[in-house]
This record gives C-alpha cells, structure tokens and sequence, in this order.
C-alpha cells in the first residue's frame, strides 16, 4: 500500500445551490488531496461548507465546477452507474445516524455492501473487522436492539469490510456521548493505524479531530488552514481564530 | 381546526386520490347501474310512443287464454262496430310472433338477439301502419310478403327473391315470393333489431289464428277534439266480455313498465355486484390510506395534541377529511357513473342491434343521492377506526421520534379465531342441511370465516408471506424486499385483504363451475344412451312447446336409415300445481312407453313402478317427490297450459341426478295442454354399424326447418350446458379483474408509504452501492409478497367456501363431485404476482430516483 499516494483530490472544487437571490455558493474554488492510509478531518463553523464537500467527494453530490478523483477515477462526469459501481467498489460511508436497516441483524448489515455487490466477504478481514469493532457476541441483534454506539461501530465496520479507498464519515460520533464517540473514534483510528485504511471525516468536536493525522479548516467554502498531528487544544484554538460569527454555535447537532 | 385538516388535506393529495378512486368506483357502478337503466327506459318509452302514434284506444285480450287454449279473437263484425261516433279510424290487429325468415346464403334462420320476431297481416291502406314500401309493393294475395329493410339486410334478400320463412302455429317453413322492402318513418330500418314479416292480411289470419276473418285485437284512432279517454269509454261497453279497451298512453306505459322491469334486473345482476365488490374492496383501500395518512402526521397531530387540542378535536379532523373525501369521491363516481350509463346504453343498443330512438341521458334523482350516501358513510366509516387511533398519538409523540411499536397481535387474532371456527362450524352445519336455515347458517358461516381469515391474516403473514418471499426474493435487493413486506404484518395483511375479497369470490366461483362442468360432462356420458341429440336452444324463454321441432319431423328422423329409436322429449315449464304458479319444475312428456324413456336416461327405480306411464300418471324424481311431499299413490292437480286443472297420480319416483332433477313426466297425451305442440330435444339411438356422421347429417337436414334447433352428439350436449357455467364466469371473470384494480391501487399506496416511511434507508443503500435497479427490484419484490399473499389466502378461503357450495349442491343431486380447477387457480397466482409488478412500477420508479442525498438528509 501506497502510504504516500493520494485517495481523492478536489481541484478548483465549486458548489453553487440555487440561483438568483436565493444562490449559495457553498464551495469556492476549493482544492485538496487527501493522502492515503491518512486519517483525515474537516473542521470549519457550521455552513461552511464541510458537508457540501464530503458528499462532492464521494459521488453523492454534483459539482458545479471542477473535477474529482477518487483513486484514478474521475468522479465528476460519472452516470448513475459508474457512481454505483464507484459506491460498491471505491467509498464507504458512515452517517450521523440511521445507518442501518432495522430489517437486518448487525451481521447483515455490515455484509450488506458486498451481498449489494455481489461479492464474497474477505472472512480473514471480516473476521479482523469484527474483532476490531469489538461486535462478536451482538452480530445476530437487530440495530433497534443495540446502542447509539454499537450502531455507529456497526456502520464503521460496514463501511470497512468492503475496503474501500476511502471511507467518508460525516459527524460520525455527532449523536453520541463522549464514551461511545471515544469508542468510535478509536476503532476508526486503529483501522487507518493497523490496516492502512483512508478515512475523511467531518466533525465539530477538536476531541474527535484529535485523532486524526490532519485537520482541514474550511469557512465559507474556502480551505481557510490546516494542521498536521493536531491536538484539542491546537484545534480549538485554531477554531476561535476562524473569522466566522458561527464558530460560537455549540459544537453539536448543527445538522437540519 | 377545520382550516387545519383542510390544509392537510391538500397536502396530501396523491395518498387521497387513491381513497378517492376506491370511492369513485364503487358509486360510479351504483349510479351508473341507475342512469343506464333510466336512460334505456326513457328511449325504449320513446319507442313504444312512436309505435302508438296514432293510436287513441288499443283493444287487446284481457287473458291471454282461453279454456281450450286457444287466445280469444275479434270477429270482422265486432272490430267494424268500433266504428262509434269520434273514431276516425279502426283496424284489426293481425300480428304474430316467432315468424322467422331464413338466410338466403346460407339457408340458416335469421335470429336477434332477444328483439322479437314479428308477423302481420296487411291490407294496404292501413292507417296505423308504421311502415311505408320503399321498394316493391304491399303484399297483395296469397303467398306474397314484404320484408322490412333490417329483415332483408339480415335475410340478404331482394324483392323478387322466393324467401323461406318458418311460421308460428303451423310450424313449418314455407317459401314466399318477396314483393316489397318496407321502411319505418324517418326512413329507420327497424324499430329496434326486430325482424318483420308482412303478409297479406286473409293469409295472415289463416297462418297465425288458424281462419280467415278474425283479428287478435284492434286500434283506434280518435277525431279532433275527441280525446283518447272518451273514446276509451265509448269504445268499451262494445266489447266482448275477453276483451278491453285502454288509450295509448296506458298501453305505452305497460310496455315500458315491462322493459323496465326487465332492465332494472339486468342492472342488479350485472352491475350490482360490482358496486358492492368495489365498495367492500375500497373500504379496505380507505381504511389503509387513513391508516398511513394517521401515521404520516402522527407528529402533527401530537403537536396539536401538545398545544391542547382535544382528541376528540383530533379525531373530529380525520374525519372531516374523511367526508371530504367521500363527497369528492362521490361527485366523480357520479360523472364516472353517467359516463358509464350513456357508453353502456351506446354499447348495450350497439351490442344487441337495437336501435332506440333519442340518445339522450336521464340522470334521476336516486342515483344522486346513493352516490353521496355510499360514498360518504363508505368513507367516514372506514377512516373511524383510523380516526379513533389519531387522537390516541400522545402529545409526547411531537417531541422525539417515537416509533410507536406494533401493538400485539394477539387480540386480533383472539378475535380473528373467535369469527373463524364458529364460522367454519356454522358452515360445516349448513352442508349438513338444517332446514330453512341452511342457506343464513352457509352465508353467516361464510361471512364469519371471511372475516375471520382476514383478522388472522397478520398472523399468517411472517410464516406465509415468508414462504411466498422464498420462492420469489432473490439476490439482495429481492431479499430486501421480502423484509420490507413482512415488516409490518398489520399494514401488509390489510394490503392484501383487498385482493383476498376479489380472489375469494372467483375462486368458489371457479370451483362451483368447475363441478358444475364435470358433473355434466360424467353424468351426460354416463347416463344419456342417445348417439345423436336434437336440441333448441331456448335463448329467449323459459320452454312452453312454441319452439322446437315438430312431431312430423322427429317421424322423418325415425325413417332414416341406421336410426334404431328416436324419443322426442316435450317440456314446458307453464303449468299450475295445486293451483299455485310453478317456480322451479319443468314438466315433460314423451312421444314413446316410458321404459324406452328409462333406459335413454339410465333412470335408476326408486319407488313404486317406472314400467308404464298411463293415462292421469306422473313419475318424478325422488328429491321433488321428498321435497313436496308426494308419496307414491298421491293424487296431484295439475293445469297445464291449455285444458284446466286434472289429477294425475304419481306412479313412481326415480334417483335424482343433476341432470334428472325437478323434473315431472306426463304420459304422451299431456302435450295437447302444452301451450304449442313442439318438442324441444330430440334423443336418437344408432342401429349397430350405422354410420353416424351420415344420419346426423340426415338428422340436421330434416331438422334446418326450424328455428333454434340443433343437432350434435353427446358432447354438444355438454358445451350447451357448459356455455351458461362459461357466462356466468366470465362475468366473475371480470369481476376479479375490477377487484384486481382495486387491490392494485391499495398495493400502491402502501408501497408509496412504505418509501415515503423508509426515504433515510434508500438513500443508504443507494449510498452504500444498490443500483436503481435494484432499488426497483426491492419494492417490486415488496409488492409480488403482498399481491401473491392475498391472492393465496382468497383462493385458500374461495376454494374451501366453493367446495362447501358444492357440498350443498351435492347434497340437493344437483351435483355429482367437487373439482377443483387447480390451473385456472394457478392462473390466479401468476395475475396476481404481475398485478403486484404493475402495481410497484410507479412506485419503484419514484424510489430508484430519490436522490440519495435528499435521502440522508432527510428532516
Ligand atoms: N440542498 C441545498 N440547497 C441550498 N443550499 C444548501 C443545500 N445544502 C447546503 N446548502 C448550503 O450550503 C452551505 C454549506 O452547507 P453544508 O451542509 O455543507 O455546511 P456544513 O459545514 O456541513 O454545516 P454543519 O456544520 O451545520 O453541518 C450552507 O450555507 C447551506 O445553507
Ligand atoms: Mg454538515
């Protein structure tokens, strides 16, 4: 594995939603590499734009203007799909929340990727992944019979078993107490530590983006810093700096 | 309040309309029933009007017969003293009916469809004549007829032509030399799809009553200022005790009142059950869509519950929508239904080549206001269980995300059990025969496990509906799919009932058919020892010996070579027992000694002495003998057609079998009192060797004289009783289809629920890698579970709810056994699982295009 190579890369990145009076231009001319086998986080006020990102760099939004590449694919230009293929294939993704569907137990869940695809799991990894998310004994239990957490490291390991090029997680830990974030947190870290697995992740808490390798800063669609081996305190403070009246929001639960 | 649930109501349209379509149908059959039946009524009220144009008094018989049987007629002497003071005008009536020109290109009679065939007798200068020569001449002698233009067009003759027709009385096929083509006024071919022969007026006489001279009725039409109801009185005390007088306008409103009579029922058979299967469809169709409209705003009304509204106030506004919807529904149930009475009275007068004066619609005031009634109570009534669970939502619900879990099953099914064993046992009681009470016990045992079925049908729905997604889940997203469905039984199990109503119905129906057919076809081949069987087919009426063969030919037939023995079987079903109108016996005689008859029809002795049939004998069957009561020995009155009451003595009774059931035979002399001297099957045994194809074709020569009448083997037998079983599916053939609608649309509506409740997950799996496709294939495998479901518990429910019919008709010898039509029911399966694709395409269309963002992102 490439340690040094790049998973995904945004060049002059531009998202405009709306038009007219009511146009917003969430992303500016945005450009960005992300290393692979890097952990990396994106930080920034609420309505900067975080998310906007995130979705344009896995497929799942179209970009006004510019193009991005996950590996060697061109994202921006794909159909339905090549964009489908590029999710069995290239990205995995963990959400705020409802991850999972309450019609499967955990296992299936976290199979659901590759019986989607098709394809046969890996059971060495599987087994690896299991281990690491530490969900043996709750794998035949359905998402309504386990914990905010528990879910969340269900949908870790989902988006971990088909090892994908990057997985793209978005307030992964945002709907959770300190305990399970932490608990999250660390199994994500692990995963890019021991495993080599490219992680972007998009969250308001300076504990959370600790763990990463580096922290992008975004305000107003535009990456405004960024920071190597951070630390919490590095982060906030780097935060309060950020010229954004938003910065003051509370850190949590900012989504619509 | 009330602007709160009407703002909710807009936005909620789409999930309305299909409760406006559940409503829209079933009124639309009910008014649509109605304004058919007003519609033809007023044109056919039209017609008799334009026929009686002229005529101020009609004279016609008060009884139609007389002791000897014979109508009663007006001399020339009786119709010349009409001649009162104020009459401008008399004539005789010389008319008859079952007079039948035959084809000049193929030699085949020319028959309509249910328009009679009339006969008349002209002068020339007959004022009430409706019909003017448009080519040719008037009739002027002996062996001349004119031909209306619709009776040549269907004859394909032209004047000039030597025509074959069959007459009435002396039922033989005569050839005439055609004179002239008529017209009616405004130039119209027929009134409406009738045929009309006219002869000159002395040979008419002679032909329909048997001497010249002698009218059937007369008209009369009055002076100026002379009005019809004077004339009437003048009119009246001249006549003959067996006769009377009535104006125009009452004959007029005989006649429609007849038509009517005959129209009302067509609507209540043909349309009535579809008005009810659609209703009973749609309250299951409404009440899941208030269900899901309940469940849609569950936060909504727990805000409202939070901000102090009452839950009488919450339930109030569920119902407001309730009866919004039903008037809606009903305003274009309406329309639908008025659209529907003009396109089937278009159709219907098409149809029949009937073709009725004026094409305007009459909308009465009924059909109106049972639109509104049914679909109002239809809809209030359904969304009141749905309603009552709206103001149950606690206020809490408007805080957080509550997932109000599944109550329990177990009540449901309590109750569910507690409708269907006593409903089995009562059904199971009614087979057995309890008297007058075995049809109540059948039908409430039947609702009772209907009901029944469908309360357990959550129960039922993760053991079979897993088992049906089995067979059809495959790979992820069919898997996926199979979970959705069995995900929430209750909804699932509602969803499916509407498909169960319809598919119950067709399936007893089928079975019952199905038993029906391969009664026959055993019992015909096993009992019926006739080679060649000659038959009328009596599409108008019930038999009275008017149509048939006559005596004369079934002696040709005995002549032809290769013939050993041939029976005519006379039957007429107009008879009076012990004074009282006959309902259901049909009576026979025959024209050979009763054991020829016995061995024909494999009768099986039961009591008394089947060897002869004597002079004031009858034999029957034992059932009819049991059900009325009559022992061997017994004397009974009976008045036949002609010929008043007289005893006959019952000398012996034989088993009853579906074909040999109510049945009473009369010795050979009897069909002097039938109402005409014609036989209406004809049963031929072939001497050994003979050459059957050769005598049959003899056979049918002999017998192409008469109208009606066929010729064929056993099996033709079989078809002909087969074809009324094959009419009577069709038409439960397409009642399923309009239940199948129905259903499809409820099927819809969950699905549309079913992604609106689940938009989060099909963007994560959207996100995770499902193509659309597959997103297609999940709800399409959602819908063919729930479709095939319900179909499979309807045919579980028809097939053991037609079997129970059978079982009683086995009981009554109607039927022999009980088949079940495995393949027709198989069919059932295959339409609903496609039923269940079309139902989810809409549906799954719209899932595979969520954007997967808007998913994620959703609230
Ligand atoms: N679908 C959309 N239509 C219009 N504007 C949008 C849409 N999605 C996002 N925006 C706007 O784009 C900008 C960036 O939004 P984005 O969701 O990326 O912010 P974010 O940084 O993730 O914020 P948060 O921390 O609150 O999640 C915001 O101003 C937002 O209002
Ligand atoms: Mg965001």
């Amino acid at each position: 594995m490439d340690a040094t190579g790049v998973a995904a890369r945004a060049a002059d990145l531009w998202k405009v939603y709306g038009s007219g009076e009511a146009q917003v231009v969430a992303l500016r001319g945005v450009n960005v590499e992300l290393e692979r086998g890097h952990f990396t986080a994106i930080m920034g006020p609420s309505g900067s734009g975080k998310s906007t990102l995130m979705h344009c760099l896995a497929g799942l939004d179209s970009v006004t203007r510019g193009q991005v590449y996950i590996g060697d694919t061109q994202v921006t230009g794909l159909g339905d799909r090549g964009l489908t293929k590029l999710r069995r294939d290239k990205v995995g993704f963990v959400f705020q929340q409802f991850n999972l569907l309450p019609t499967l137990t955990a296992a299936e869940n976290i199979l659901l990727p590759l019986s989607i695809a098709g394809r046969k799991p890996d059971q060495q990894w599987y087994d690896t992944v299991i281990d690491t998310v530490n969900l043996r004994d709750r794998l035949g239990h359905r998402p309504t019979q386990l914990s905010g957490g528990q879910q969340q490291r269900v949908a870790c390991a989902r988006a971990l078993v088909a090892r994908p090029e990057v997985v793209f997680a978005d307030e992964p830990t945002g709907n959770l107490d300190s305990r399970s974030g932490a608990e999250v947190l660390s199994f994500l870290a692990r995963s890019v530590r021991e495993y080599g697995q490219t992680i972007v992740m998009v969250t308001h808490d300076p504990n959370a983006a600790s763990h990463a390798d580096r922290v992008i800063f975004l305000a107003d669609g535009q990456i405004v810093d960024e920071m190597r081996d951070p630390t919490a305190e590095a982060v906030l403070d780097r935060l309060k700096g950020l010229d954004t009246p938003a910065a003051a929001v509370p850190p949590v639960g900012s989504e619509r | 309040m009330l602007r709160a649930s009407l703002r909710g109501l807009l936005s909620r349209k789409l999930r309305l309309t299909l409760a406006v379509v559940a409503i829209v149908l079933g009124t639309g059959f009910l008014s649509g029933a109605f304004v058919l039946t007003d519609t033809l009524g007023a044109r056919f009220s039209k017609l008799f009007e334009s026929i009686n144009q002229n005529v101020a008094v009609q004279i016609t018989p008060t009884d139609e017969s007389t002791e000897d049987g014979e109508p009663p007629r007006l001399t020339q002497q009786q119709v010349e003293r009409l001649r009162v003071d104020g009459a401008a005008a008399v004539q005789g009536d010389v008319s008859a009916e079952g007079v039948v020109p035959f084809d000049m290109r193929d030699g085949d009679p020319v028959t309509t469809s249910g328009t009679p065939q009339i006969g008349g007798g002209v002068t020339g200068d007959d004022p009430f004549s409706l019909v003017g020569v448009a080519e040719g001449r008037w009739p002027t002698r002996a062996g001349e007829v004119a031909i209306s233009r619709f009776t040549a067009e269907q004859a394909h003759a032209a004047v000039g032509d030597r025509l074959k027709i069959y007459l009435p009385r002396v039922n033989e096929a005569r050839e005439f030399s055609l004179v002239g083509v008529v017209t009616y006024s405004g130039d119209r071919d027929s009134l409406a799809g009738e045929t009309l022969v006219l002869f000159q007026e002395a040979e008419a006489q002679q032909i329909f009553y048997g001497r010249t001279g002698v009218y059937s009725g007369a008209f009369v039409a009055a002076d100026e200022g002379v009005s019809p109801e004077q004339l009437r009185d003048r009119v009246a005390p001249l006549l003959p005790a067996e006769f009377e007088a009535m104006t125009g306008e009452e004959a007029n409103e005989e006649q429609a009142n007849a038509v009517n009579e005959g129209l009302s029922q067509l609507s209540t058979y043909f349309f009535g059950p579809f008005a009810i299967v659609a209703v009973l469809v749609g309250i299951f169709l409404i009440f899941n869509t208030f269900n899901i409209v309940v469940a849609q705003r569950a936060r909504e009304l727990a805000l409202m519950r939070a901000m102090g509204a009452s839950w009488t106030q919450v339930a109030g506004s569920v119902l407001v929508e309730a009866v919004l919807v039903g008037v809606v529904g009903a305003t274009l149930g309406l329309l639908a239904g008025i659209g529907l009475g003009y396109a089937g009275s278009a159709l219907l007068t098409g149809l029949l080549g009937v073709d009725l004066p004026g094409a305007g619609l009459t909308v009465g005031v009924l059909p109106v206001v049972l639109a509104y009634t049914v679909g109002i109570l239809v809809t209030v009534f359904s969304a009141f269980v749905p309603a009552v669970k709206a103001s149950s939502v606690p206020p809490l619900a408007a805080m957080r995300e509550v997932a109000r879990p599944d109550k329990p099953l177990r009540t449901l099914s309590i109750v569910g059990a507690a409708l269907a064993v006593p409903g089995v046992a009562l059904v199971g009681l009614g087979l057995t025969g309890v008297g007058d009470l075995t049809l109540p016990a059948l039908l409430l045992g039947v609702g009772m496990v209907f009901l029944g079925v469908a309360l357990l049908s959550p129960l039922l729905t993760r053991p079979l509906a897993g088992l049906i997604g089995r067979l059809v889940g495959w790979g992820t997203s069919g898997k996926l799919g199979v979970r959705n469905a069995l995900r929430n039984p209750r909804r699932t199990a509602v969803t499916a009932a509407a498909l169960m109503i319809g598919v119950t119905l067709v399936s007893a129906a089928s079975v019952v058919g199905a038993s029906f057919k391969t009664t026959i076809d055993q019992e015909v081949n096993s009992s019926i020892g006739a080679d060649v069987i000659v038959q009328t087919n009596q599409t108008q009426a019930a038999p009275t010996g008017e149509t048939g063969f006559s005596a004369a030919a079934m002696q040709e037939v005995r002549e032809v070579s290769g013939v050993e023995r041939a029976l005519s079987l006379f039957v007429t079903v107009d008879a009076e027992i012990e004074g009282r109108a006959n309902q259901s016996l049909g009576f026979g005689a025959l024209d050979q000694d009763f054991p020829v008859v016995r061995d024909m029809f494999g009768m099986t002795p039961v009591e008394g002495d089947l060897s002869a049939l004597g002079e004031g004998e009858f034999v029957t069957d034992e059932n009819t003998a049991d059900g009325r009561g009559w022992e061997v020995g017994d004397q009974v009155a009976i008045a036949l057609s002609k010929g008043g009451e007289r005893q006959y003595r019952l000398v012996g009774t034989f088993e009853s079998t579906p074909i040999l059931t109510g049945t009473v035979f009369l010795p050979p002399s009897a069909v002097q009192n039938f109402a005409g001297p014609l036989a209406s099957q004809g049963y031929v045994d072939l001497a050994e060797g003979a050459d059957a194809a050769a005598v049959t074709a003899r056979v049918e020569q002999i017998m192409s004289d008469f109208p009606l009448v066929t010729v064929g083997d056993r099996s033709s037998l079989v078809e002909q009783f087969n074809s009324f079983v094959d009419i009577a599916l069709a038409i439960v053939v397409v009642l399923l289809g309009l239940a199948i609608l129905v259903a499809l649309l409820g099927i819809l509506n969950t699905l549309l629920l079913s992604i609106y409740e689940r938009t989060r997950e099909l963007g994560m799996l959207r996100a995770v890698g499902l193509s659309r496709f597959g997103v297609m294939r999940m709800v399409g495998t959602e819908s063919v579970v729930m479709a095939v479901f319900g179909c499979l518990l309807g045919i579980a429910v028809g097939v053991g709810l037609g079997a129970a019919l059978s079982a009683a008709l086995i009981d009554i010898d109607f039927l022999s056994t009980i088949s079940v039509p495995w393949l027709s029911l198989a069919g059932f399966v295959l339409l609903a699982a496609l039923a269940g694709v079309a139902a989810a395409l809409w549906p799954a269309w719209r899932a595979a295009r969520l954007n997967v963002l808007d998913a994620i992102a959703y609230e």
